[in-house]
């Protein structure tokens, strides 16, 4: 007994003091066993595709709260509404790009990375993900300014930790090269059943990009005229969305609100959805919307609005709980009009854009001058597709097209007020794609909004010109360098009165 | 009695006859012939040793021929060597500390006069008197150079331990814990961050006070180097009581009640009431959407909707937080058996731990199961020993943002609403009549503080078991060879409910957890001691170490329950699976030589050899996985050396200098991808996993050390001093540097940074009156530190910053800044101009200016007073803390400022701020409130009579008729006052987490003073 103890603890002893290998399994003991070290580029396609859709939280602040209300189609009583009244909360205001560069960006540039080594996938591939990439980048930059956007998103790649900003002209044109380049590199392979907007559809996907190369072509009109007017030709040349079955959304299903598989839900829908999501009561539709489509006797009315006690009513922005009860068109929530919930559940489809935007757009440029064709029928399938593109939310959410004739009857096209005509259709076609609704109404000018001038507004009672960058930007060299091109100050509040460069 | 044991003891002697190995025994005393009890007699080289029991008795099995070491606190330590004999009387004289001895790193007991570094040392009985649920926390003030921080959270909370400053940039600061040989996991198990959580406590938690012989407190490196990459924060080594011979079964009996109740530090503005633009509600939308704020009119008795649709009178609602908080308590008990003889020892005890928490629906419960055994079998000794713990935490409060937390709206209150009309159903307290959140505005996110209480559940269960299996072997008098097995193992469940009916989450969400955390230790070690003359002597010592560590996670959450109010997992309607595991190894050899000159001059070197396999590339590539660490230290008494006066009973001069380190967490190194295979619509989803930015090659942290110092003893013992200075520099921290987000990450694994902590601790022991019937001893110890973040990313101090914590009203965060002490408290300050005076906008607003540093979070200077009085059978202490030096985010006083019941805002009501109309007099303090962090950064020092005990030995005559050996009862409480503080609305302690990023306040659970018996009987 003795003896073999005395065994065991020298032989334990000199098994650990003298194990000639002190790293024996080590790089096998390091290796996490759940998790991959590579992965299908459809799997992180279908994934960025989902994320850029959204989540409730840039949904809510970036997209509702800022987005929606400053282009007064909804308005608010709600103190932390900070767009109805144009004041300016940090994290509201940088929420999308918070989200964006860490949740879309970086998978994109990892998913183009991947491809262009060319060991997996296809160049049609290739091609669609950097037309996603361009849907990423637009929304950024039109909605912040300049943005870092050659090196971003490579953290892992490059090893760039701090991307410099670019300006938004050199974004803008290398953004529409990239779609030319893309859109070129479509022809067989793909995504297939992994692409959520069209299961891998190439001929859509041409027409996608091409009806995105339209957009942000368009976005030069008051800077760059020549370069606009060569893309809004290369694109309509290629090829652009024509009726309801091209428009480019994401479906969704009810899913959890929290983790990776929290994309599930729509992310307006996880706000506004009563039934399943937060049931967010604070926002209304706005006067301003209610007001112009009864003037117009819009079928779209009962699609997009569900009554209030007394019809359709629109509560105007700028109000709070005091000052509504001084209001002359309600004086409780009650009696105005709130979404129709049909459009806005978690599983509602999440709009990127419509052949009702790329007609109208086609209208403009018509009248530019830069296509050919007739203004007015662009202009007709465009009010069409609009009235059309709602039937994917619901069967029963359609106009009948004897409604839709008389209200192009009742609202002909004139090159007149052609632009205000274009500008307030496009306005009404891009409700819930607020980015989409702010970035042309800066633009383009219509609808003409009056301003709130609420207590404590940033911005001298006129509607913002873009949201402020996330705070802990700041001070890095690159940064302040892009603030100084821009003109802007040390107070991010300042910065929701400074336009973008196509914007001035 | 005595008598009996001597026979008893003496026939077990004449028994004793195993092969090498005896039993001595004996009585220790006083030179006046008083027993002492507690008398550490230890077998000379080893861990092997007993104490005292309550008539000075001793036994103890030991090897032959080896020398006993008698040590006991104000008394000459004696060798006494055994030889033939095996029964001793021995006396103890009074005054000199030559020889005592103290428990070091890996429990090798060493002399304290060989000791080339500074070592703190605290009685278990100082933290089992005024007691705190986290022994962590009782560990405040009592130790120089020890900076204890207790949050904000609740009594399931955490604690702060940080020595000699923080050195790491990023991961642990805190010290490593070792629980009779065992190394115990003091890991955070989560807190609270800018969006709110709750604190779900640490290792230490699990400690039992009741258990806890001695602690000791490795402070430096040179006392940690035989920990290598471990003791790269310090060492706490806890050693648990053990039994010892004694007649037939000792039996200890504690029972401790402290009650505890809450402070109200706030001081709230009781003019105006709930409203907005100086107007009360008039209408439930009105009443609603003004939420909590509290910029109505001027109270007048009149009517005012509330929130419910119920008209109160607009008056004054009284103290909220008196109503909420309800008078918590914490009930203790413990039953100790112990005994012993010859070749056996034991100990088994267990302690029930009941405590109730001052927000309502809260608790703690605790079991602890622990056993000390010790055998000898000839020259064979085996112990085990080890604790196992069952703990239960209901709701642990919600901290910091509100979702979950009911101190955010009980605090935020306008004067004029009641917190008590928000009750609703008081069957179901925070509830509307239909089972849902009965809200107290129109934003959801702020909760119904009972709903929040009561109906959110956040629980959590922990099973711990943690001890070890040693065995020695004396293979001849001078070579001892030794293993030891230590494992710690817990299993952790945790359950979150956000329940169905929540105003934010109508639906509900929950998640449950399970976690398994394990970790084991293979140690032996081989030691050899020898005088090898009468002036020189050798004690080596080498072995190895084997650490494995596991750890996996598995759980469910989901939101949207499908049947209303049932509450399981099944019933919700979105479900997410979270697997994740976590493994890691390091290998280790290490050697520890000293050498002695004349009992005066001790040289001591060590080294330890680490291999991480956290370190080691997945993919085989080269990598740095190995570090050596150092260390060398010189001790000299020049009492027993040189002539010194006579009033120097000892006096050691000390140098050393140590390295050691530290690694990184497992799976660092490549980029990773995590897939959901549910996906969406049928497609599966994948991405990259985590959001750091994987390096190349990383390699271990190392931190160096140079202590100096001495220690001194005069006037018998009278006066005890030990004075440190050390300087410590730490490089190449691992950490996760933060990059700019459009990276499309939040931070990067780097190796990197250079932080010095620089000091001074001095401990003074004086003993004013020394009288048999009356003593009077003032402890005091005092720390010093300077730290200085001298480099982050880059190797040069060039204005880099490093966030730590971000506050949630985001515009104040904790920092580390180039060139400042760590955890500096940043906010925006007021824009001013050339001569100085805050700049208003056109509105009348103050412009918010750049982004500046007030200080740091991290108090440099504390200090301890402790006075204890003994008159006969009576003892009295108290002990004053003070920290000195730090600042504190106080987002309590800048959100009331927003809801306007900050005393401040009364400013302006009525006439207005220059350009700002009084009725718009809530857009100049929101404006404060919501943008300039530098009016809320306040001196955060602090001097608090934190713990008072009065004692009563009730005397042998009293007691001789009932069947105790002793009888004590005590007074004893806690935080009883705060003798001066500078924050308003908030005690100065106050930060909601135990993270590295100190400094930052919002909406805690509110400290709390306890007080209470304690009573201690011994059968």
């Amino acid at each position: 007994m003795k003896i073999t103890t005395y065994k065991f603890v020298v032989l334990l002893s000199a098994m650990l003091l003298f194990n000639s290998s002190c790293d024996d399994n080590f790089a096998e003991i390091n290796t996490n066993p759940v998790v991959a070290t590579s992965i299908a580029p459809g799997f992180q396609f279908t994934y960025t595709q989902l994320f850029t859709s959204g989540t409730r939280y840039e949904n809510w602040r970036a997209a509702l709260i800022y987005s929606s209300t400053m282009t007064q189609h909804i308005a608010s009583l709600c103190g932390y509404w900070s767009g109805d009244k144009y004041s300016y909360n940090g994290a509201f205001s940088s929420s999308l790009f918070d989200r964006a560069y860490t949740g879309q960006v970086k998978e994109v540039q990892d998913l183009i990375n991947t491809l262009e080594k060319g060991e997996e996938g296809d160049q049609t591939m290739l091609g669609m993900a950097r037309i996603w990439r361009v849907v990423i980048f637009h929304r950024l930059t039109d909605l912040y300014g300049d943005i870092p956007y050659f090196e971003a998103g490579k953290g892992a790649i490059t090893g760039i930790d701090f991307p410099k900003y670019d300006t938004q002209q050199s974004i803008y044109a290398d953004m529409l090269n990239e779609l030319e380049q893309g859109v070129g590199q479509l022809s067989t392979g793909g995504f297939g059943s992994a692409d959520l907007l069209y299961g891998g559809d190439v001929d859509k996907w041409k027409k996608f990009g091409n009806s995105l190369m339209l957009r942000l072509a368009m976005r030069l009109t008051e800077v760059d005229a020549s370069m606009a007017q060569t893309y809004v030709t290369k694109a309509i040349a290629g090829g652009i969305m024509t009726d309801n079955s091209d428009d480019a959304f994401i479906e969704h299903v009810s899913g959890p609100s929290s983790g990776p598989a929290g994309l599930n839900s729509n992310g307006l829908g996880e706000v506004l959805d009563q039934a399943n999501g937060f049931g967010e009561g604070c926002p209304r539709l706005s006067a301003t919307f209610v007001n112009g489509l009864m003037a117009n006797s819009d079928p779209r009315m009962d699609i997009i609005g569900t009554p209030g006690s007394g019809g359709h009513n629109g509560l105007p922005n700028g109000l709070d709980a005091t000052t509504i009860l001084e209001n002359s068109t309600g004086t409780t929530l009650a009696e105005f009009d709130q979404i129709n919930q049909m459009l806005v559940t978690v599983s509602s489809p999440m709009m990127f854009m419509t052949s009702a935007e790329a007609q109208l757009l086609a209208a403009e440029a018509a009248m530019r001058g830069w296509a050919s064709g007739d203004a007015a029928s662009y202009y007709n399938q465009g009010v069409t597709n609009g009235m059309g593109q709602y039937k994917i939310f619901d069967a029963s959410l359609d106009v009948d097209p004897a409604a839709v004739k008389a209200y192009l009857e009742t609202n002909p096209f004139s090159m007149a007020t052609g632009m205000a005509q274009i500008g307030w259709e496009y306005w009404v076609a891009t409700f819930l794609n607020e980015y989409e609704t702010f970035a042309n109404l800066r633009r383009s000018g219509y609808p003409e909004l009056t301003p709130i001038n609420y207590t404590g507004n940033v911005t001298n009672g006129q509607i913002p010109k873009r949201l402020a960058y996330p705070s802990n930007e700041a001070g890095r060299e690159s940064f302040e360098a892009a603030k100084t091109a821009q003109g802007l100050s040390d107070d991010f509040s300042t910065y929701l009165s400074a336009p973008v460069w196509w914007d001035n | 009695m005595k008598s009996k044991n001597i026979i008893i003891l003496s026939l077990l002697f004449l028994t004793s006859l195993v092969y090498g190995q005896q039993v001595v025994s004996g009585f220790i005393t006083t030179s006046a012939g008083d027993p002492l009890i507690g008398v550490n007699v230890l077998e000379q080289g080893t861990s092997n040793g007993t104490i005292t029991d309550l008539d000075g008795s001793f036994s103890l099995t030991i090897n032959e021929g080896t020398t006993l070491i008698i040590s006991y606190t104000g008394y000459e330590t004696q060798e006494v060597t055994v030889g033939n004999q095996s029964s001793f009387d021995i006396i103890l004289v009074e005054g000199s500390y030559l020889d005592e001895v103290v428990v070091t790193a890996l429990n090798i007991g060493r002399k304290k006069r060989a000791l080339a570094y500074s070592v703190g040392e605290l009685d278990g009985s100082s933290v089992a008197t005024a007691k705190e649920v986290n022994i962590g926390n009782a560990l405040a003030g009592k130790i120089a150079g020890v900076n204890v921080s207790k949050p904000a959270s609740g009594a399931g909370g955490s604690s702060r331990i940080v020595i000699r400053g923080n050195g790491n940039i990023s991961g642990n600061n805190q010290p490593l814990i070792v629980v009779d040989g065992v190394p115990i996991s003091n890991s955070n198990l989560g807190s609270a961050g800018m969006w709110g959580g709750q604190d779900f406590g640490d290792g230490l938690s699990s400690v039992n006070s009741d258990d806890v012989e001695s602690m000791t407190v490795l402070k430096g490196n040179t006392a940690g180097a035989l920990y290598g990459y471990r003791a790269d924060n310090g060492v706490i080594l806890i050693t648990t009581k053990k039994g010892n011979a004694r007649q037939g079964v000792g039996v200890e009996f504690n029972s401790s009640f402290l009650a505890e109740s809450f402070v109200n530090n706030t001081n709230f503005q009781q003019e105006y009431g709930h409203g907005a633009k100086g107007v009360k509600p008039s209408t439930l939308l009105e009443a609603q959407q003004n939420g909590l704020s509290g910029w109505g009119s001027r109270l007048d008795g009149s009517s005012a909707m509330q929130f419910d649709g119920v008209a109160r009178p607009y008056s004054y609602a009284g103290n909220n937080l008196g109503r909420f908080y309800r008078t918590g308590n914490t009930f203790t008990n413990s039953l100790a058996l112990s005994g012993g003889g010859e070749n056996h020892n034991f100990r088994f005890s267990f302690t029930n731990l009941d405590n109730k928490g001052i927000l309502p629906n809260s608790g703690l419960d605790r079991k602890t199961f622990s056993t000390n055994t010790s055998s000898k079998f000839g020259k064979l000794t085996a112990s085990l020993s080890g604790s196992y713990v069952v703990e239960g935490v209901k709701n642990r409060p919600g901290l910091s943002d509100s979702p979950g937390n009911a101190n955010w709206t009980v605090a935020s209150l306008p004067p004029s609403i009641n917190v008590n009309d928000l009750i609703g159903d008081s069957n179901k307290p925070g509830a509307l009549p239909n089972g849902t959140e009965l809200l107290p505005g129109s934003n959801a996110f702020v909760n119904n503080p009972w709903w929040a209480a009561h109906q959110f559940e956040t629980n959590s269960g922990k099973n711990r078991i943690f001890g070890n299996a040693s065995l020695s072997f004396a293979v001849t008098e001078d070579l001892t060879v030794s293993s030891r097995v230590t494992i710690d193992q817990f299993t952790e469940s945790r359950r979150r409910l956000t329940p169905y009916g929540t105003g934010y989450s109508p639906k509900g969400q929950l998640g449950e957890f399970n976690r398994n955390v394990q970790e084991v230790n293979l140690e032996a070690t081989i030691g050899y001691i020898k005088d090898i003359s009468s002036a020189f002597g050798i004690n080596l010592l080498v072995g190895g170490n084997q650490q494995k560590n596991n750890s996996n996670v598995l759980g469910i959450n989901g939101s949207n329950l499908n049947i209303p109010f049932l509450h399981t997992l099944g019933n919700l309607a979105n479900q997410n699976l979270n697997h994740s595991v976590s493994k890691s190894q390091v290998n280790s050899v290490f050697g520890q030589a000293e050498f002695s000159l004349n009992s005066a001059l001790y040289l001591t070197v060590t080294g330890r050899q680490d291999w991480f396999s956290t370190l080691t590339d997945p993919n085989g590539a080269e990598s740095v996985n190995s570090i050596f660490y150092p260390s060398v230290g010189l001790a000299y008494d020049l009492a027993n050396g040189l002539e010194l006066p006579s009033i120097f009973d000892f006096a050691k001069l000390r140098a050393t200098w140590a390295q050691v380190g530290g690694a990184t967490d497992p799976y660092q190194l490549g980029l990773q991808y995590g897939i959901f295979a549910q996906g969406h619509l049928g497609q599966p989803l994948g991405r990259i996993n985590g959001s750091t930015i994987p390096p190349l090659t990383l390699r271990p942290s190392t931190n160096t050390e140079l202590e100096i110092g001495a220690d001194f003893r005069m006037l018998k013992g009278r006066i005890r001093a030990d004075i440190a200075y050390y300087s410590r520099e730490t490089t190449d921290g691992i950490l996760d540097g933060s990059v700019s987000q459009t990276s499309g990450y939040a931070s990067k694994k780097v190796n990197v940074g250079k932080i010095t902590n620089k000091g001074v601790e001095l401990f003074v022991e004086f003993t004013p009156i020394l009288q048999s019937n009356f003593t009077w001893n003032i402890g005091f110890n005092f720390a010093q530190n300077n730290n200085k973040v001298v480099s982050l990313l880059t190797p040069e101090d060039d204005g880099e910053t490093f966030r730590l914590q971000e506050s949630r009203t985001r515009v104040a965060y904790v920092e580390l800044v180039e060139g400042q002490p760590y955890s500096q408290v940043q906010g925006f300050s007021y824009e001013r101009d050339a001569s100085g005076n805050i700049v208003l906008d056109e509105n009348g607003l103050p412009v918010q200016g750049a982004l500046a540093a007030f200080g740091t979070g991290v108090h440099p200077t504390t200090l301890g007073i402790n006075n204890s009085f003994k008159f006969g059978d009576v003892n009295f202490s108290f002990l004053i803390d003070m920290k000195k030096g730090g600042v504190i985010y106080n987002a309590t006083s800048a959100y009331s400022y927003r809801n306007g019941l900050h005393l401040a805002t009364l400013e302006g009501r009525e006439t207005g701020l220059g350009v700002v109309a009084a009725e718009d007099i809530s857009t100049y303090y929101n404006r404060i409130g919501g943008s300039i962090g530098e009016e809320f950064i306040q001196n955060a020092d602090f001097v608090k009579l934190r713990e008072v005990v009065l004692g009563y030995n009730l005397p042998n005559d009293l007691i001789q008729d009932l069947p105790f050996e002793s009888a004590t009862i005590s007074f004893a409480a806690r935080n009883l006052l705060t003798i001066s503080k500078n924050t308003d609305n908030i005690d100065p302690e106050s930060t909601y987490t135990t993270g590295n990023g100190q400094g930052l306040e919002l909406f805690g659970v509110p400290v709390t003073r306890s007080y209470g018996l304690n009573l201690k009987l011994k059968f």
